[in-house]
């Protein structure tokens, strides 16, 4: 193990057929694992939002948003696959049947279309805050090139969020209570989604999984999304938020993590309808699975 | 279900580059799946899928010895050298 991490700390980088300790396959395997299965479930949500989605170009947005969603969580499950820990099929059925994480996020319901325009602004800009501190160092190499096509694309996923948020902020005082509404409801959410600050020992810091502390990716996000939404005239849901003028910066007031530990249990506000659905899609789409089989079963033409 | 690995292929300029792969039970099917996986946003003009059960590896300790031929070289250090020394006689 000594020389592994002192190989990975030199900047090494990890590949499938490449002999690790059991303990960093495990742990890259988890965090892979929970990525796919946040991604699949996010592509579910947004699957529910494309005939509700108001105007053709952004109902086409959601479609392609959606088809990116659920294409990261296929290559995703791919890249998780390939280190041996657990089948695809078997992932997902550990998904379907609660046995395994998602994101905190997709365990509460998107109501209303502020909502949508909340989860595409503040939790995709959280995600790829996230993702990108990933990227930065990630010594398991296919997660690392698979992250990249990932990040170009909650590139546009933000920018969409951002178009979306600008037309509600811009339009009438229904509108825009109603996404004062989606802030107070997503908020805390969105950022629980960084976790707990990071415990000293963290082995996906100390195994170059991770680049930075949970509660500096926090903040970083805190920094952008105070001053943005409240340029637009919308209030942040945190009475104990200050900001420190000496040092220019935002400071969070107390957070309260039991709705992250609730979800981290599968007992969030929406976590049985959710993993419901997937499991309903699941089995809805048995008829694919089994005509791509039946293929599989044919002679070769050639 | 076979896996196959995907590369890409940018523009006239650089080569196939690895994607990433793909699960797909034969050919036909692995090309629809690689271009909607992959190659949704024009990433590529060309695509090629390699079945993983098909791909020649070499390992590490077959290829790497070929790091240790200093003979296959030549940093030019002895030219350099010489024509120093040219310079400093005809001086
Ligand atoms: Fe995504
Ligand atoms: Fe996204």
């Amino acid at each position: 193990m000594e020389a592994f991490e002192g190989f990975l700390d030199d900047g090494g980088i990890v590949e499938p057929d490449d002999a690790m300790p059991d303990a960093y396959r495990e742990a890259v395997f988890r965090f892979i694992e929970m990525h796919a299965n946040s991604e699949l479930m996010g592509g579910l949500t947004e699957r529910d939002w494309i005939p509700r989605t108001p105007g053709l170009r952004h109902k086409m947005a959601t479609l392609a948003k959606t088809q990116d969603e659920i294409g990261h969580g296929h290559l995703l499950y791919m890249v998780a696959a390939d280190l041996g820990v657990k089948t695809r099929t078997g992932m997902l059925e550990d998904l379907f049947a609660g046995r395994s994480r998602f994101h905190n996020v997709f365990h509460y319901r998107a109501k209303t279309w502020g909502d949508q325009v909340a989860i595409a602004f503040l939790v995709d800009a959280a995600a790829l805050v996230s993702q990108q501190a990933v990227f930065k160092v990630c010594s398991y190499g296919p997660y690392r090139r698979i992250l990249k096509r990932i990040i170009a694309e909650e590139g546009f996923h933000m920018r969409f969020g951002e178009e979306r948020m600008l037309r509600i902020a811009e339009g009438t005082d229904v509108q825009r209570s109603m996404f004062q509404r989606s802030i107070n409801d997503w908020w805390w959410p969105a950022l629980q989604l960084f976790g707990p600050d990071s415990r000293p020992d963290d082995v996906l810091l100390r195994w170059h999984i991770k680049s930075e502390r949970n509660e500096v990716l926090r903040d970083r996000w805190v920094q952008k999304f105070v001053p943005l939404l409240q340029g637009y005239g919308f209030a942040i849901p945190d009475p104990g938020l200050a900001f420190d003028e000496e040092e220019g910066h935002w400071v969070s007031g107390p957070i309260d993590w039991e709705p992250l530990e609730k979800t981290v249990q599968q007992a969030g506000p929406d976590s049985a309808r959710r993993i419901g659905e997937a499991a309903a899609n699941w089995a809805d789409s048995q008829w694919v699975r089994d005509a791509l089989d039946r293929v599989a079963a044919l002679p070769d033409v050639a | 279900m076979r896996t196959y690995e995907v590369f890409l292929k940018p523009d006239g300029r650089d080569e196939f580059r690895h994607a990433g792969s793909i699960e797909a039970p034969n050919d036909e099917v692995a090309l629809v799946m690689a271009r909607e996986n992959y190659a949704r946003r024009a990433e590529g003009s060309r695509l090629w899928l390699v079945d993983r059960a098909r791909i020649v590896v070499g390992d590490e300790d077959f290829v790497a010895p070929n790091a240790d031929k200093p003979h296959r070289h030549n940093d030019g250090a002895r030219v350099a050298e010489r024509r120093r020394r040219l310079r400093e006689d005809g001086k």
